[in-house]
């Protein structure tokens, strides 16, 4: 490999692990608060992409129920996103209504959690089909220029390249802006995450809860309003993930987000579960690792994120970022 | 039984595929010929009447193949409502009986044998070649035919005297494609081969692609694998890149060969772009979008094929879809016209009400494979004797260049070749 | 006779889906969620696959007619597809058995995917295409029975003596609390070690006759979707008892079979109908959903014996 090669290698692993680490964000926030996977993360993360495409107003396919349908409206693609966002976040709500707090009540194993969050990854992603069919979706052109509004002036021509060139090699290393947009966002909502779990009060309540959900709802923490908030909060980011890899590679069908399920599931591990930081060191890790891997073995390149996965379980078994806490089985 | 027996076999093995890879593509390139159908003849007006004709259609109505088995249902829906417009068979009504086999092997037998136990004559499935091993044999036991609509892996029509397919190996096609790129751009030096390593019609294709670029003495700079489900490809394009090929040959299907093509334009590649049979589609559109302009397609169909019936076929797909009808829908469409004609003439032969439905399906099987037909992906016929019965003989393959409209998001593909 | 043509393949599925479940419950015995199962499970299943279309040949060449396979082959198959899954499993299980909870599945899902990743790259497994034309050693599917029905009952019969036994007693130790059972003399690593080979000897076994039962074997019989698919079966029927998996396996795998039979009843109004069949996968996720409300322990509990065995009792005074 090149020198070349290998820093346009590091930067296509950074861009790639950026997807994991946004898919993560969410994803690994349940598990911060709550103990327990959410499988029906990947599905909200996909009802954030399509509620955001219904929202600019573009009509549907033509086949399944919503066949050539579209709202009588349609919003500028910021807006459109923001929306997307939210509805996904009620729906992570109403997920959570269904199969977690049920469960929660009756005192059920963590594990019946998981494959009842499954059951509903398996309905949605099928409902998703059944409405608007199995065909990719892509959002305007102007979406990446549009969500940049406030960019533009650096821009020549206010007009966002598709790639980005970074002279420090001859030839340049090349990232796509829609990447970039993704890394600084993972970035941002990473900060804002951090904050708002260290930093204010709803924070401090969500680590009470985290640490032990009976004794803080008798110091008069409201739990259950408190994990609904929690999942609001990972829908919400799930759904802008959603979004934003949608612009980057489009909506590839009702599967769109499913297909990210393993590997933020590994980047989850491998961060440390419930550490946020986590989600997005454990992201760029297998980004970089993926990336890395020699062109004449690339057959082998997702192979090679597990067993560097499986590595680091067996030298750290609670992942990169994860806390170390004896366990009674 | 010796360990050592074992390996050396196991070692043997990959040989033997390699060698059987090279005898195929070598006995593709004789073509057989086959006598020119007689277009269908359409008697509309006909009232229907009598006990409806079962066909079964199995294919992946749900899964993560379902867009390709949600365009095939729409071609076999298509031909349905056709064909018994143009009077049935003979004036008795067809009645296409859909189960979805998902996207998995046991999911193909349990839907083949729904529709072999509900009574029909024929199945038109599955969609992906792997289940097609899984679920032909027990077609081919119950001895009901099959016509296979897209796969396309070797070994298909070997499966047994019951199984054809509609759909070509990719033999002759991808040559074609390769040669239209040359003719674009006769400075081509570098090529670099994508594939995705986990779809059987795309690994397939590729060893064609492959050979075809060795022949031509052309330099096979890297070959690049993916997998289907993928959406990033920046490692793959970048290891290609940095070879600095001219042309790079894609084989993958509609949502991710459409990813590679955006992002191998985003990285900046200007040479031109093959792509494989799995990206003759119009589903790639909304994926790499203004950027899917210029793509060369390897076609098993064109749209813009002159023929009556394409013509007929493309302009209900239009009506019904607001665009152009793809390659699996035609497909799907034709393998039930195959079964309507082979109906129609054993029906004018011997009368369907005189058989038995055992010895009406080997009856229509021997009929259908040798006759000849007029579908929307040109004239077809298939290869009646031997080890490889059931395989399709097809007289037509296109390439076509993907030209993008203003809009970026619709478009068109112009036959060149 | 028409029933078993129809649903012969599938009844045969469900037998097969059971033991699957049953190779995931046996690990969790002992408190371990591993969810390596649909690695062995591809492994056996390419071991099968390869052997029987190179090796077990018959005399002279040429493929087997349809039905002519020796069933001895197939057995030999199953014994080496367990002995190799024993091996690697024993080769994995003492690192890997160090991890526990979530950290022990997605260690063992990596495995899962290694399998799957090099069954894609390598040329004797025949890459995507997998290994087809696997010969069959019975002409109806439904004929597998008697291969599958022996190897469920006396797998489920072992598990049962197993839970009985004095290893099965440790094994349980270890789940209700590691550091005690370790402190009374139970040998965490031997005993979480045997589990998970034993589990894995079962689905190897498994996945060599399902090669020949489903005619073809390629790399997406063994993958992480399969791994969720056994896990919800050990969930729903039941983690604490062997009948568990197994009532879970049977339920799930015929679930949409039995949505799809129920489409095709005549007289259903059409929209009803045409919803069950393309809706089928949404009524399948939503019972999944609904299940542990009602069955939060799983639908077989042991409490289920316990409660009938007092009552025979009671009976019985």
């Amino acid at each position: 490999m090149t020198t070349n090669l290998f820093f346009q290698q590091v930067a296509n692993g950074l861009a790639i692990g950026s997807v994991y680490a946004i898919f993560a964000l969410g994803y690994t926030l349940i598990f911060s608060i709550l103990g327990i996977i959410n499988f029906a993360h990947g599905a909200v993360f996909t009802l954030g992409a399509y509620f955001t495409f219904t929202l600019t107003g573009t009509a549907f396919g033509f086949n399944g129920l919503l066949a050539q349908q579209k709202l009588p409206f349609s919003l500028w693609f910021p807006l459109a996103l923001l929306g997307g966002a939210l509805l996904a976040g009620l729906i992570s709500v109403i997920i959570e209504r269904l199969a977690f707090r049920p469960l929660r009540r009756r005192g059920a194993d963590s594990l019946l959690t998981l494959v009842s969050s499954l059951g509903l990854a398996v309905a949605i992603v099928n409902i998703i089909q059944f409405l608007v069919g199995a065909e990719a979706y892509s959002y305007p052109s102007s979406a990446l220029n549009d969500i940049l509004t406030p960019f533009l002036f650096l821009f020549p021509d206010g007009k966002v390249p598709l790639a980005l060139r970074v002279p420090l090699t001859e030839p340049p290393i090349i990232v796509r802006m829609v990447q970039v947009v993704i890394f600084a966002t993972s970035i941002f909502i990473l900060i804002a995450l951090t904050y708002l779990i260290n930093g204010t009060k709803v924070g401090k309540a969500m680590r009470a809860v985290a640490e032990d959900a009976t004794t803080s709802s008798l110091l008069g923490i409201s739990t259950d309003r408190l994990i609904q908030f929690t999942f609001f909060l990972s829908g919400f980011v799930g759904g802008i993930a959603g979004v934003l890899v949608g612009m980057s590679v489009g909506i590839t069908g009702p599967y769109f987000g499913i297909a990210f399920g393993l590997k933020g599931l590994a980047v989850i591990v491998l961060g440390g579960l419930g550490s946020i930081p986590g989600a997005v060191l454990g992201g760029l890790v297998i980004g970089l690792g993926e990336a890395l891997v020699p062109a004449e073995y690339i057959g082998y390149k997702d192979a090679v994120a597990f067993a560097v996965l499986f590595i680091v379980l067996l030298i750290r078994p609670q992942g990169l970022l994860g806390r170390v806490f004896i366990q009674k089985v | 039984m010796q360990i050592k027996r074992l390996l050396s076999l196991a070692a043997l093995l990959g040989l033997a595929s390699l060698s059987i890879v090279a005898v195929v593509a070598q006995e593709a390139t004789e073509t057989p010929t086959i006598e020119p159908p007689t277009p269908f003849d359409c008697k509309e007006g006909v009232e229907l009447k009598g006990e409806p004709i079962k066909i079964g259609i199995a294919v992946a109505q749900t899964s993560n193949v379902a867009l390709l088995g949600q365009e095939q249902v729409i071609g076999a829906q298509i031909a349905g409502e056709f064909f018994n417009n143009c009077g049935g068979i003979n004036g008795r009504p067809i009645q296409l009986v859909f189960q979805d086999t998902a996207g998995d092997e046991a999911g193909a037998i349990n839907a083949f044998q729904t529709v072999i136990a509900d009574g029909v004559v024929g199945i038109v499935g599955p969609t992906l070649s792997q289940q097609a091993f899984a679920s032909d044999p027990i077609a081919n036991d119950a001895g009901v035919p099959v016509m296979a609509p897209s796969n396309t892996a070797r070994g298909i029509p070997q499966i047994g005297r019951y199984i054809s397919r509609i759909s070509a190996p990719v033999a002759i096609v991808a040559p074609n494609a390769v040669a239209a790129a040359l003719d674009l751009n006769p400075d081509i030096k570098n090529v670099a081969v994508f594939y995705a390593q986990n779809d059987a019609f795309a690994s397939s294709e590729t060893v064609t692609f492959q050979e075809t670029v060795n022949k031509l003495g052309l330099n096979l700079a890297t070959v690049q694998t993916f997998q289907t489900t993928d959406t990033d490809f920046s490692a793959q394009i970048s290891n290609a890149l940095a070879l600095d090929p001219q042309l790079v040959i894609i084989s993958g299907l509609a949502a991710d060969g459409g990813n590679l093509v955006k992002q191998l334009r985003e990285f900046g590649y200007e040479g031109l772009i093959v792509g494989g049979n799995g990206l003759n589609t119009a589903n790639i559109f909304p994926v790499c979008q203004a950027l899917c302009d210029g793509i060369i397609i390897a076609q098993a169909y064109s749209y813009a094929n002159e023929s009556p019936i394409n013509q007929t076929f493309r302009e209900i797909y239009k009506e019904a879809q607001g665009k152009e009808p793809p390659q699996f829908s035609a497909q799907a469409f034709a393998a039930v016209q195959v079964f309507v004609e082979a109906l129609i003439a054993l029906d004018n032969e011997v009368g369907l009400d005189t058989l038995e439905l055992a010895e009406l399906r080997t009856r229509l099987n021997d009929t259908l494979l040798n006759m000849t037909y007029d579908t929307p992906l040109g004239p077809v016929g298939f290869v009646s004797e031997g080890e490889a019965d059931g395989e399709i003989i097809q007289g037509q393959f296109y390439v076509a260049q993907i030209q993008m409209n203003e809009d970026g998001q619709t478009g068109s593909f112009v036959f060149i070749r | 006779m028409d029933f078993f043509s129809t649903y012969g393949f599938l009844i045969v599925s469900m037998l097969f889906q059971a033991m699957l479940g049953l190779s995931l419950y046996i690990p969790l015995m002992t408190g371990q969620l591993s969810l390596a199962s649909p690695g062995f499970y591809a492994l056996g299943g390419y071991i099968a696959a390869i052997l029987s279309t190179t090796v077990f040949l018959p005399e002279g060449g040429g493929k087997w007619e349809s039905g002519t396979f020796p069933i001895i082959y197939v057995l030999i198959e199953t014994v080496l597809a367990g002995l190799a899954s024993a091996l690697l499993a024993l080769l994995i299980g003492f690192p890997s058995l160090r991890l526990r909870g979530i950290y022990l599945a997605l260690a063992t899902i990596a495995f899962v995917e290694i399998v799957r990743v090099l069954s894609l790259n390598l040329e004797i497994t025949g890459k995507a295409i997998g290994i087809f034309g696997v010969p069959q050693p019975f002409i109806n599917k439904f004929d597998y029975v008697v291969l599958a029905l022996p190897l469920l009952i006396a797998s489920a019969w072992f598990v049962y003596r197993l839970e009985r036994s004095r290893v099965g007693r440790a094994f349980t130790a270890l789940r209700e609390d590691e550091l005690a059972a370790a402190a009374m003399g139970v040998n965490p690593t031997t005993n979480k070690v045997l589990a998970f080979v034993l589990g894995a000897v079962l689905a190897g076994m498994v996945g060599a006759i399902s090669a020949h039962f489903l005619n073809t074997w390629n790399a997406r019989q063994g993958t992480f979707d399969v791994s969720i698919l056994v896990l919800a079966y050990v969930i729903i029927g039941g983690s604490r008892t062997f009948l568990g998996p197994i009532l879970g396996g049977l339920l799930l795998t015929a679930l949409p079979e039995v949505l799809r039979a129920i489409a095709g009843i005549q007289g259903l109004p059409l929209f009803l109908s045409q919803f069950l069949l393309d809706g089928r996968l949404i009524i399948y996720g939503l019972l999944i959903v609904v299940a542990p409300l009602f069955y939060p322990q799983g639908l077989i509990t042991p409490d289920l014996f316990k409660r009938r065995a007092v009552k025979t009792k009671e009976a019985g005074a």
